[in-house]
């Protein structure tokens, strides 16, 4: 954080950041607090360093404040406001009416244009949604009222409607072209990078939870913390959340789409591999309703699927390596 | 000097030089040819000043950051100009050396080392202490002028190359654990030294079984303090997970190019290729930039210690990982196939079983990281 921030500046700003999160009941009180507190111009300033400081906050404290889509519409050059949410790339199961998993981006020949990607809650207040859309060359942004979008039925496994699913088609003639000084893939670039952080903010959550289970739980008259089972699936979260914020921090350093992609999935990987650990520490309390842990599950599920999975992320990434024949340093000294 | 300006002087002259530093060999050499080579481009970067970047004026060096000694070691991995093992023991062994020995010792002894002209080895493990390092009994004695060392190591790697050898001996009680523990440079050809080559599954003569029987070190031989070898234990160990760590990763992205561009001209371009190879590569890029960070903390003067674990878990199962996909992606050519490359694909596969063994298990490495890191108490 040292061209923005020194570190001890960075943890204050989180830890306020936080507490405004926490202290704020639902998405639009925690929109509200984070405005007020100067999040927009934190964005504007530092963009990069600014999300990962923010998105942290989100991962560790739940909350379902809807960032993602000033991220990107600040990458994209468009102003940020309230009334402007985004739809997604995700990665998504496809069905016939769908485009590709991952790619919600397509024009289908005439009318009507097919929609399929993520949310955020932000659509319920919105009046504007940008879409991607593929033109021939590369990628265009457009607008689409957000009133022609809203399901209020939709719900999914996220405990705050954070993201729901949009599935649509729109006529042709409600989709207007947007004037957009960033590109799509850097918009990409900068989401991918802050969904990094807000994975590893939950997966560091769900570690200290299931550390503290671990400690205070006794068995056999000793605290499970004491058995190398237990011990190891903790030190294997650890190590894969540091090596998800190592990477995550380089991307904040020296910005590269690749980076980022092996970011956001490095980090998914971090916080479901956590996840599974830490539940099976939490064990039978972990599996209730009583427990916050099911929250961030659900949460982690989601964050994972947001311009594309762990999964998706690196397999398309070796398909790249694969059709190039080569592979990048990527990260020097 | 800036990285990238030496990383570029550096590979123009490694160009311009690879006639006389690529090895004679294809694939995987005997031992002999490997340290024959090792010792020739060890020369030839310090005769070109660049291998002589990143250690102190005191022992021959240039000075300059530590990083420069990971960027040399990184261009001659990614040229596969020499055994990245050989060349470990000089980033382990010395840096502790010149900082815990009397500055004359360092002076005398290691120059040659830095120059390619010597080897060293390291006597840490024995039969009966192997994780569990600090019940080790080979005992040193107190005698006039020096100590008398008699007792057994094991797996002491390159010994038979070897002038000199970094020996961890038992000079308190035989309870006293890492409290009666001191660490002693011993040279190899001491009366009383005898040693016998164990041989590996990949089929070399790796390391070895050494014997001391009533070996004589003179007094200036000692390293840190009299019964301070545990420090020197600890001290060594960064070392071993920083510079060295980073020149393996860079092998190993060598391998994994080799992989890729194998399977790129065969055009399989399938799901299940592709998932693996990228799994692969994210393995490859968490450990490389875990190990970024650890070599700047390192040429930052910060003391590096017992989060290394997280370097060293992360390298062995990018090690195992890459193996395995070699294994998965070209089947058959582990088992059975003769040519040059097919003996270094079975060898890499071989011997990245170890990487979960040496220099602390993987099961060692969870325990540091749940105890210390994690604090979790201590184990039942």
């Amino acid at each position: 954080m040292s061209e923005f921030l020194d570190a001890e500046d960075a943890a204050l700003l989180g830890a306020s950041l936080a507490a405004a999160m926490l202290a704020a009941p639902g998405p639009d009180e925690a929109d509200q607090a984070l405005n007020d507190m100067g999040w927009p111009d934190l964005l504007a300033a530092a963009p990069d360093h600014g999300a990962a400081i923010a998105f942290t906050a989100l991962g560790t404290t739940g909350s379902a404040a809807t960032l993602l889509d000033d991220v990107v519409a600040h990458a994209l050059g468009i102003p940020i406001s309230p009334s402007v949410c985004v739809l997604f790339d995700a990665s998504l199961h496809t069905n016939p009416a769908a485009p590709q998993p991952g790619d919600p981006r397509n024009l289908i020949e005439d009318n009507p244009y097919v929609l399929n990607g993520l949310v955020s809650s932000r659509i319920d207040r919105a009046t504007t949604v940008l879409i991607a859309v593929d033109e021939f060359p590369g990628t265009e942004v457009a607008a689409v009222e957000a009133g022609l979008l809203r399901e209020p039925g939709a719900t999914g496994i996220d405990p705050d409607r954070a993201y729901r699913h949009l599935s649509a088609q729109v006529p042709a003639d409600a989709v207007t072209p947007v004037e957009a000084e960033g590109s799509w893939e850097a918009a990409m670039t900068a989401a991918r990078i802050a969904l990094a952080y807000q994975l590893i903010g939950g997966a560091r959550w769900m570690l200290a939870e299931a550390r503290q289970h671990a400690m205070d739980r006794v068995q056999f008259g000793r605290p499970v913390a004491s058995f190398q089972a237990i011990r190891h699936k903790l030190a294997e979260s650890l190590v894969l959340i540091e090596a998800a914020e190592s990477l995550a921090a380089e991307c904040l350093r020296d910005p590269d789409p690749m980076k980022a992609a092996l970011a956001k999935s490095l980090a998914g990987k971090a916080a479901l591999t956590t996840a599974t650990h830490a539940q099976q520490v939490l064990a039978g309390i972990g599996f209730t309703a009583e427990h916050r842990f099911h929250l961030w599950l659900k949460r982690m599920l989601v964050l994972d699927t947001l311009f594309g999975s762990a999964r998706y992320l690196s397999t398309e990434i070796g398909r790249d390596l694969l059709i190039y024949g080569t592979v990048p340093r990527l990260i020097q000294l | 000097m800036d990285p990238e300006t030496f990383r570029r002087d550096l590979g123009a002259w490694l160009d311009a030089n690879a006639d006389e530093l690529t090895p004679p060999y294809d694939g995987i050499a005997s031992m002999n040819e490997q340290m024959a080579h090792y010792s020739l481009v060890k020369r030839a970067l310090y005769d070109a000043r660049f291998g002589r970047y990143g250690w102190p004026e005191s022992v021959g060096g240039l000075g300059g950051s530590p990083l420069l000694r990971a960027i040399v070691g990184e261009e001659i991995n990614f040229r596969g100009l020499a055994d990245p093992n050989a060349w470990t023991m000089i980033e382990v062994l010395a840096p502790t050396v010149i900082e815990l020995a009397s500055p004359e010792l360092s002076a005398r002894l290691v120059p040659p080392f830095l120059r390619g002209d010597e080897m060293w080895c390291q006597g840490f493990s024995e039969p009966d202490a192997g994780s569990d390092l600090a019940s080790l009994s080979c005992r040193a004695v107190k005698t006039d002028g020096g100590w008398v060392v008699s007792g057994q190591k094991v797996w002491t790697s390159f010994i038979q190359y070897s002038q000199r050898c970094v020996l961890l001996t038992r000079t308190g009680e035989p309870d006293s654990a890492h409290r009666g523990i001191t660490a002693l440079l011993v040279d190899v050809d001491s009366p009383g030294i005898t040693y016998s080559p164990i041989e590996t599954m990949h089929g070399r003569l790796d390391f070895a079984e050494v014997h001391y029987d009533e070996v004589f070190v003179p007094a200036d031989r000692l390293i840190g303090e009299e019964n301070g070898g545990w420090q020197v234990a600890m001290d060594i160990l960064p070392y071993e997970r920083s510079t060295t760590f980073w020149h393996r990763g860079a092998l190993l992205h060598r391998r994994f190019s080799d992989l890729v561009a194998q399977l790129s001209d065969s055009g399989d371009l399938s799901e299940l290729t592709a998932k693996t190879v990228g799994e692969v590569f994210l393995s490859l890029v968490a450990f490389r930039s875990r190990s970024r960070d650890t070599q700047y903390r390192l040429a930052n003067g910060q003391q590096l210690g017992v989060e290394t674990s997280i370097d060293k878990i992360l390298i062995t199962s990018a090690e195992q990982q890459l193996f395995e996909a070699v294994r998965d992606l070209l089947p058959g050519v582990v088992e059975f196939d003769e040519d040059p490359e097919a003996t270094m694909w079975r060898t890499h596969y071989l011997y990245s079983k170890a990487a979960s063994i040496y220099g602390g298990t993987a099961e060692i490495q969870r325990n540091i990281v749940a105890r210390r890191l994690l604090d979790l108490g201590p184990e039942s």
